[in-house]
């Protein structure tokens, strides 16, 4: 582009338009602001929030502990600049009866856009790869597991949970499981749709009705589990939980000796 | 504008937005006024009768207590038995309250009138007889384990959730159903009526004290999907609350 004295005009570079923006005062203070809530959401992400999770008592539920800080990572800095902006436009705010006058409308800027969809897109894209490389490790050793693997016979109903264990000739209203050999959860509804989940083996899965829905997992640390039903399904749904234990080869080798041919009282 | 209309305008936001304020919490309050009236307990409470015998368990004492309920198919069958109900609905209904009370750290024998017949259970495991002493209940004189699954009329089932702060208690009593063929003609105000019934006792021990829900397994409310509608979707029917206190 040239003027009337035949000068051409040079167009900024996107450094220099970066720069430019950034030489603003309030653009330095919203994404310091932005800083500072993207290291905050970090912490939190990567060491509060995993102490307020259940205990892992599955390779299944660290795998997802550790997926869950990750995806808090990445978005972190995008939580982070949004917030950090709202924040500085909310204590920047007009206080008075008139307002100023409209500042010049933008129309684009097609530096700040570029730079927002190809960090966005980015950042997603981690997030899909990773979490493939997740699945796929999980899949990877569901194959592994069905060798050894110890079936329970998982059965919801309105509003309770039944555990057969076919192998040990043993059932149960409370799901006790030993350390260290895979188990495949063979679950089915008899009534309407629940949700199986016992939450410190990392494991959820639709009971659904009449039909066998299976899925594995290996319990690896000794302590207690909650089991609760994760779909609403009727008027007792918040009391639809029971316990259980993961517990040593030789307690839980005692439980069923005492259990055989019955239940437990 | 002058600086007194200033000081006006001023203090009417102050106050609308008090008065805004007063408003929501007003309006939050009785939000959560009118559903804790809802949720409130309709029925008395069926307070459990200690006795002053005491039984040995496993080398530990306890204070004795009984309790008894019955389970009527519907109003008319419930008064005939008198038990005289006072719940709207037309339901298949436990009574003569579905909020039970019982002494903490005693062996409570428990003692229901069953007067319904039934079909199937939808899970076979709640014809089984859970968390009594011996495992066992006994059936008009007779001690059994389980009910089979098509044989049962309807279950009393206490619940507990996984709590620290709370003992565990789970019991599973399978009510065997009443047919045609069942003998033992109840005693009742028209001889034209031909109910029958089942006399169902099982003990069991509580531990400290704790809120718990019970209710019954058996599907016999209505709806196309599982039974579970009516009568095992309002509560004072077919379901109820166990305070251990």
């Amino acid at each position: 582009m040239s003027d009337d004295h035949g000068l051409v005009e040079m167009q900024p570079t996107p450094g220099q338009k970066l720069a430019a923006i950034f030489k603003q005062r309030e653009v330095r203070v919203a994404t310091a602001w932005g800083v500072l809530v993207t290291f905050i959401f970090f912490i939190i992400g990567g060491w509060i929030y995993p102490s307020w999770m259940p205990i892992a008592m599955s390779t299944d539920m660290k795998s997802i502990e550790r997926l869950i800080v990750i995806f808090t990572w990445i978005s972190a800095p995008i939580c982070g600049i949004v917030l950090g902006f709202s924040i500085y436009t909310f204590l920047h705010r007009h206080k008075g009866d008139t307002p100023p006058a409209d500042g010049p409308a933008i129309r684009t800027n097609s530096l700040v856009v570029g730079l927002w969809v190809i960090v966005s897109s980015a950042l997603c894209l981690v997030a899909i790869v990773y979490g493939l490389i997740e699945m796929n490790t999980a899949s990877a050793a569901t194959a592994e597991h069905k060798k050894n693997a110890m079936v329970v016979e998982v059965t919801g109903s309105q509003w309770a949970w039944s555990f057969n264990y076919p192998e040990q000739g043993v059932v149960s209203h409370e799901l006790n499981l030993p350390i260290n050999r895979p188990v495949e959860f063979r679950i089915i509804s008899v009534d309407v749709n629940h949700s199986f989940w016992p939450v410190q083996l990392g494991v959820k899965v639709d009971a659904n009705r009449l039909q066998t829905t299976v899925v594995d997992t290996t319990p690896n640390k000794l302590g207690t589990l909650d089991v609760k039903c994760a779909e609403l399904c009727g008027l007792y749904h918040a009391y639809m939980e029971t316990s259980g234990e993961v517990m040593s080869v030789a307690d839980f080798d005692a439980w069923v000796t005492s259990h055989q041919g019955g239940h437990t009282a | 504008m002058s600086g007194n209309q200033s000081t006006m305008t001023a203090g009417k936001r102050v106050a609308s937005a008090v008065f805004g304020v007063l408003l929501m919490v007003a309006a939050v309050g009785a939000v959560g006024f009118t559903l804790h009236k809802a949720s409130a307990d309709p029925q008395k409470k069926l307070f459990a009768t200690k006795t002053s015998e005491t039984i040995v368990i496993e080398g530990k004492s306890y204070p004795k207590a009984t309790i008894t309920m019955g389970v009527y198919a519907d109003t008319a069958q419930a008064k005939e038995m008198g038990y005289n109900t006072t719940n709207k609905k037309d339901y298949v209904q436990y009574g003569p309250s579905t909020h039970i009370v019982l002494p903490a750290h005693t062996y409570v024998t428990m003692t229901i009138h069953g007067y319904d017949g039934g079909e199937k259970l939808n899970a076979p495991f709640f014809g089984k007889v859970i968390g009594t002493v011996g495992g066992t209940m006994n059936v008009d004189g007779v001690d059994v384990s389980e009910i089979p699954a098509d044989q049962v009329q309807h279950t009393f089932t206490i619940h507990s959730l996984p709590s620290t702060n709370r003992d565990p208690l789970f019991i599973n009593i399978p009510l065997q159903h009443v047919d045609e063929g069942d003998d033992g003609l109840l005693p009742t105000k028209d001889p034209g009526t031909n109910f029958k019934g089942h006399t169902i006792t099982f003990s069991f021990i509580t531990g400290g004290a704790g809120e718990y829900v019970w209710n019954c397994e058996y599907p016999c409310g209505d709806g196309t999907y599982a039974k579970f509608g009516a009568a095992m979707s309002a509560y004072g029917y077919m379901s109820g609350k166990v305070s251990v206190a």
